[in-house]
C-alpha cells in the first residue's frame, strides 16, 4: 500500500481534463460568469433583460451568458444604460443571424 | 442620454472611461471598438490583444475577451455527444466534450478559455456556436429526425416490411397497406436525445416511386390495373 502510494507520487503526470463545456448555467454560475451579484441578476431577469432557458425556469442557456457579458461590457465601455445595451445586443444578434443565413444562402446557390 | 462616439470612428472621450488615469493610454480601445467592428462587419482584429500594461502609470487589471467561434458538428455528435478537438485562432487547440442534448444553434460556454486577462485580470470565456453539418439522409426537426422512405406503388398499396437504416442501425419497418405519399411513419424514440435522457422520434416520410421505364410485363400489369381500378370522382378526369 505504502509502496504504491510513493510510486504514484513519483510517476504522476498531470493530465489536464478538457474544460467543461456548458450548454446551461444556473443563476449562480451565470452571475459568477458575468461578475455580478446574484440579486443584480435576478433584477435583470425581472426586467426581462436576461431570460431563462425556458419561461419560468431556473437555468440559463450559455447564449444568455454571452449576451449578458456583452451587455455589461457595452454598459461599462460606452456608458449605456442596460436597456440601451440590451437593444444593441439584440441588434447585434439579429445581424449575426442574418449574416449566417446569408452565408448559408450563398453557399447553397 | 449622451452618446459617446466609439473610438476608431473618431472622438473618444477618455473622461468616460473607468480607471482612466493612465495618461490617455487606452490599451483596450481595440476591444472597445470590437463591438462596432462586429456590428459593421469590418472584421478588424477580434483577436485577443495582449495589453502592454499601463506602463509607468497606474496599473489596472482588465478581464480578458470573450471569444466566440463556430463549431461545426455532425449528426453523430448530436446523437451521442463526444469529444472533439478544436483549434482556435492563434493555433491553440482544445478538447471539447460535447454534451448530449444539444442542437444546431446551441451555444456552449467554456469558462476561462477565452482571451487572457491583462495584469492579472480574469481570462474571458470561450463561446462556441454549434452548427450542424447537414446530413445526407436525416433532417432535424426539433427533437425529431426525418428521412425519406422511397416505396414502390405496390408496397404502398399492399403493405410491406422494409429494412431501413436509422442512426441506431438497421431496423425493420412495417409499412401498413394503403400508405399514402407524404405519409409519416413514426419510429418512436429513435430521434435526437434530450438532456433529460428521453429521445425524440424518427419519421420515415413516404415517397412513392414509380418505375421510369417499365418492363413489358410491368406495363401489362399497370394497364390491367388501369382497366380494373375504381375511378374516384375527386380525381381529374382523363381526356
Amino acid at each position: 500500500m505504502m509502496r504504491t502510494r510513493s510510486m504514484t507520487r513519483v510517476s504522476t503526470t498531470i493530465m489536464v481534463p478538457p474544460p467543461h463545456a456548458q450548454a446551461y448555467l444556473s443563476a449562480e454560475e451565470l452571475a459568477d460568469a458575468a461578475g455580478i451579484h446574484r440579486t443584480t441578476l435576478l433584477r435583470l431577469v425581472h426586467y426581462g433583460l436576461v431570460e431563462t432557458a425556458e419561461p419560468g425556469g431556473t437555468v440559463f442557456a450559455a447564449a444568455a451568458a454571452a449576451r449578458l457579458k456583452r451587455m455589461l461590457r457595452l454598459h461599462a465601455d460606452l456608458d449605456l444604460d442596460l436597456t440601451g445595451a440590451a437593444i444593441i445586443v439584440d441588434l447585434m444578434e439579429r445581424l449575426e443571424r442574418l449574416e449566417t443565413e446569408l452565408a448559408q444562402f450563398r453557399g447553397t446557390r | 442620454m449622451d452618446w459617446t462616439p466609439p473610438p476608431g470612428s473618431g472622438g473618444a472621450t477618455p473622461g468616460s472611461r473607468p480607471g482612466g488615469q493612465g495618461g490617455g493610454e487606452w490599451q483596450d480601445l481595440g476591444d472597445f471598438s470590437d463591438f462596432f467592428a462586429s456590428l459593421f462587419g469590418q472584421g478588424t482584429g477580434r483577436r485577443a490583444r495582449a495589453g502592454n500594461g499601463a506602463g509607468d502609470g497606474v496599473r489596472f487589471s482588465m478581464p480578458g475577451h470573450d471569444v466566440e467561434a463556430e463549431l461545426p458538428v455532425r449528426l453523430e455528435e448530436l446523437m451521442r455527444g463526444g469529444r472533439q478537438r478544436i483549434t482556435l485562432e492563434g493555433g491553440r487547440s482544445l478538447d471539447v466534450d460535447i454534451p448530449v442534448g444539444i442542437r444546431d444553434g446551441t451555444m456552449l460556454r467554456l469558462a476561462s478559455q477565452g482571451g487572457r486577462g491583462t495584469n492579472g485580470g480574469a481570462p474571458g470565456d470561450l463561446f462556441l456556436h454549434l452548427r450542424m453539418i447537414p446530413h445526407p439522409r436525416y433532417r432535424v426537426a426539433g427533437d425529431d429526425l426525418e428521412m425519406d422512405l422511397p416505396l414502390w406503388p405496390w408496397q404502398a398499396v399492399l403493405g410491406a416490411t422494409v429494412k431501413i437504416d436509422t442512426p441506431d442501425g438497421a431496423v425493420n419497418l412495417k409499412v401498413p397497406p394503403g400508405t399514402q405519399s407524404e405519409g409519416r411513419l413514426r419510429l418512436r424514440g429513435r430521434g435526437l436525445p434530450r438532456s433529460d435522457g428521453s429521445r425524440g422520434d424518427l419519421y420515415a416520410v413516404v415517397r412513392i416511386v414509380v418505375p421510369k421505364s417499365p418492363t413489358p410485363a410491368e406495363r401489362e400489369a399497370y394497364e390491367s390495373l388501369m382497366r380494373g381500378a375504381a375511378k374516384p370522382a375527386d380525381r381529374p378526369a382523363e381526356e
